[in-house]
């Protein structure tokens, strides 16, 4: 299998301000991959020149084994994140013009309409303007037309942002069930929690920089677990005990719990058994670490726990709801 | 190709289906058929049924009599009949037919005429003593009047003939007048048949105080107004100055209304798409170019709709008044080419300017300079029409994308220009439209991404270039 997207030392500024540095990325065929950063990170940037809507002031891309994705469109699936709809066209209408202009034609063209927006919970709006759907029926829509015409490359840009958890669990379940099928699938999302539990490889973007390029496997290897969530079943207990058991380094309180961060080499296992004895526990458990925890790691240089700039910056990578929780 | 092709269907499919555009489309050529229609209806109708004395202080004592006279139920039924046979006679052929064929239609035109002659004024027609007060002969026009304006109105009017009305005194070049003092009120109409009846009454006695046989005066001051044979290499036609005039200006606002309609649909439905955010998902699956091409295309068919309707409706209306054959087919070759050319240089800015604002009102600043460029022809219009030949109209008929414009009103003018020139026009014009598109181009990739400040002309002009 070939590589679906290849990008080489590609930069791209806007006047002075660089929005993507000498990026290199490679995804493969048949690849889920996340792009992920805060607002501002140059993620819409690279996808746009990926698109060839924008393009790059230096650098060399392929997509789809072409120089550029203007040769291969009709392969392309694009889910925008500056996304709208013609306020009053017809839903059904407006999803088989999409279709027609990515060649997606044929005599089924409206039977697959129909189909689609019944799998998406919307079989009730197809003759219905566009204008009168509310926002999340609107971004279910567009959503159905990057995937109408069947493309071997799906590119969607934050498309869970401003969706429901319902919902976003089904746009999820549809992106999964795509890349079963044999697309490829790169999206990008500044909420961290959405990219852990949808793709498997992942590439993180950090003011125009690439900070990280790996498998979510890899990155839970070599992020090791070295704090462990502790809650005492009596809220109001004296947790000082905690820290006089062997191999814990220290304490610190996040609102209910506690995280207890372990010294180096030793064993979780003997550590939660000692924790559990020395305070009653309605909770111990292992913290895996997240992909926002790598990411403030990465970013601040310093242990995902500790700093202030870490706090800020987790502010910003939970901002959407839904299934933000840990 | 079948990308931009799927653009245009688009493009003019949700253009002309909307209620706005039937409606509007739909309305000025209604509305153009009820000023047809309506309009001479109002103007012709009588003069309402009025009964009252018309008072004359006559010095001359020769005035009153043709007054009167002139002023006769009878004759001004007759005078009517007179203007409705030549009313008759001028009506085209179509026309008549039309009200002929349809018993409704010819019931409603005799109704209307019998209920007009029915209605003549009874006037009568009052001498006084030149000696008598001017104030107190006044008096009776203070009176008001019951019915408004119909019915028994008693005095409407009072004349008072100058002494030197009907001979001039030794020495002196102008003949005297008269004075005529009306109540308020008085419909027109009555007015004008009493300036008319003493204007008839004052030159007859003039005639005769000067020894001459009226009827004889009239046949030697009256010369029939013939009209003019054009004489072309071609051979001779009769002149028509109503289509000599009307068809230049015809095909003008034709050109001009096409092109300016299908060009503000193009901003709007850019700027729409930019602002819905539609654009991004559209520049996935087509090319900045072919988007543009099609929503131009998309247009053109919308505009050619409109030309289509507005030119079939002139064609009716030429063969109704049996003047087609002065219509040139090669002048519609020209028209449609020239359409082509100015709507595609026009619609280029239209559609840079759609994709360079964020909304309608930032295209407004933007927009001036091509309205501009869209109004220039107003204003040669009639400097070119009366001088289709001049160094100026020539110049101008070769500088886009007014060339477009003038070269057809020099084409419709009396005097057609050599055929070199409206070829030379359209490969300049098509150069015109070439180089706007290749802005526009330009502009339209780089602008239909950009949000935010809208931007200057110059600012347009640095992406051309950056592009």
């Amino acid at each position: 299998m070939g590589d679906a997207i290849v990008l080489r030392g590609v930069s791209k500024s806007f006047g002075s301000t660089v929005a993507v540095r000498d990026l290199d990325l490679v995804v493969p065929e048949g690849a889920l991959v996340g792009v992920i950063g805060p607002n501002g990170a140059g993620k819409t940037t690279t996808i746009r020149m990926v698109l060839s809507i924008l393009f790059p002031d230096r650098g060399e891309l392929s997509v789809l084994g072409h120089r550029s994705a203007l040769e291969a469109k009709d392969r392309i699936g694009y889910l925008p994140e500056e996304r709208g709809l013609y306020k009053k066209m017809r839903v059904g209408s407006f999803l088989a013009y999409m279709a027609r202009l990515k060649s997606g034609d044929g005599p089924d063209l409206r039977r697959r309409v129909r189909q689609w927006l019944e799998r998406v919970g919307l079989g009730e709006v197809e003759n219905k303007r566009c204008e009168e759907l509310s926002k999340g029926m609107q971004q279910k829509v567009q959503f159905v037309a990057a995937l109408l015409h069947r493309p071997d490359l799906l590119i969607l840009d934050e498309p869970f942002s401003g969706l429901d958890p319902v919902n976003q669990r089904l746009l999820r379940d549809l992106v999964s069930e795509e890349n079963r099928r044999g697309a490829t699938v790169l999206f990008s999302t500044h909420v961290m929690v959405q990219a852990e539990q949808l793709c498997d490889h992942v590439v993180m973007i950090h003011h125009g920089d690439k900070v990280l390029d790996e498998t979510m496997g890899g990155i839970r290897s070599r992020f090791d677990p070295r704090t462990i969530l502790f809650e005492p079943l009596d809220p109001a207990a004296d947790v000082a005990p905690l820290e006089a058991v062997p191999g814990v380094e220290a304490v610190r309180r996040d609102g209910q719990s506690h995280e207890v961060a372990l010294t180096e080499g030793s064993d979780p296992a003997a550590v939660i058994r000692g924790l559990a004895a020395a305070v009653p526990a309605a909770r111990v458990e292992i913290r895996r670490p997240t992909l926002e925890d790598v990411f403030v790691s990465i970013v601040t240089g310093a242990p995902a726990a500790a700093s202030e700039d870490g706090a800020r910056l987790r502010e910003a990578l939970r901002d959407t709801g839904g299934l933000g929780a840990r | 190709m079948k990308k931009t092709l799927h653009v245009a269907v688009r493009e003019f499919l949700s253009t002309v289906l909307t209620k706005g555009f039937i409606v509007g489309i739909l309305i000025a050529p209604a509305l153009i058929a009820v000023l047809i229609v309506v309009m001479p209806r109002l103007m012709r109708e009588a003069p309402p049924k009025v009964t009252g004395e018309v008072a004359v202080v006559d010095p001359t004592g020769r005035v009153v009599g043709g007054l009167g006279e002139y002023l006769r139920p009878e004759r001004i039924a007759e005078r009517r009949e007179e203007l409705r046979r030549r009313i008759d006679e001028a009506t085209p052929e179509a026309v008549r037919a039309v009200a002929g064929t349809s018993p409704q239609g010819r019931a409603v035109v005799e109704q209307s005429l019998d209920a007009a002659l029915g209605e003549v004024p009874r006037i009568q027609v009052v001498s006084l003593d030149p000696a008598t007060d001017l104030e107190e002969a006044k008096a009776p026009l203070k009176v008001e009047a019951e019915g408004g304006g119909r019915g028994e109105m008693g005095r409407l009017a009072l004349v008072v003939v100058h002494p030197d009305a009907v001979v001039r005194p030794q020495g002196q070049g102008a003949y005297g007048s008269y004075d005529l003092y009306v109540r308020g009120k008085l419909d027109d109409r009555i007015e004008d048949e009493i300036r008319g009846g003493l204007r008839e009454a004052l030159v007859a006695a003039r005639v005769a105080a000067s020894g001459l046989d009226r009827e004889q005066v009239a046949a030697v001051t009256t010369v029939k107004r013939v009209r003019s044979v054009t004489v072309t290499a071609e051979g001779e036609r009769v002149t028509n100055e109503v289509v000599n005039i009307l068809l230049p200006a015809g095909f003008m606002v034709l050109l001009l209304v096409s092109v300016l309609t299908s060009g503000q649909y193009l901003l709007t439905s850019t700027v729409e798409e930019k602002s819905n955010r539609v654009v991004e998902v559209l520049l996935s699956a087509v090319s900045p170019m072919q988007l543009m091409v099609g929503k131009i295309v998309g247009q053109m068919a919308v505009g050619f709709l409109i030309l289509a309707l507005y030119a079939g409706l002139g064609v009716v209306a030429m063969v109704s008044f049996a003047v087609l054959g002065l219509l040139d087919a090669s002048l519609l070759f020209f028209l449609l080419a020239f359409y082509l050319l100015a709507y595609v240089t026009i619609a280029s800015l239209m559609a840079a300017i759609g994709a360079a604002v964020n909304e309608m009102r930032e295209a407004q600043t933007l927009m001036t300079p091509v309205m501009l460029l869209i109004m220039v022809p107003w204003m040669l219009w009639m400097p070119i029409t009366r001088d289709p030949d001049s160094t100026f109209s020539v110049v101008t008929s070769f500088i886009p994308p007014i060339s477009n414009f003038v070269m057809l009103l020099r084409m419709t003018s009396t005097s057609p220009p050599p055929l070199w020139q409206p070829w030379l026009a359209v490969l300049v014009g098509a150069a015109g439209a070439w180089v706007a598109l290749w802005f526009a181009a330009k502009v339209f990739r780089i602008g239909l991404l950009m949000y935010g400040k809208p931007p200057t002309f110059a600012t347009l002009v640095r992406w051309a270039r950056m592009a």
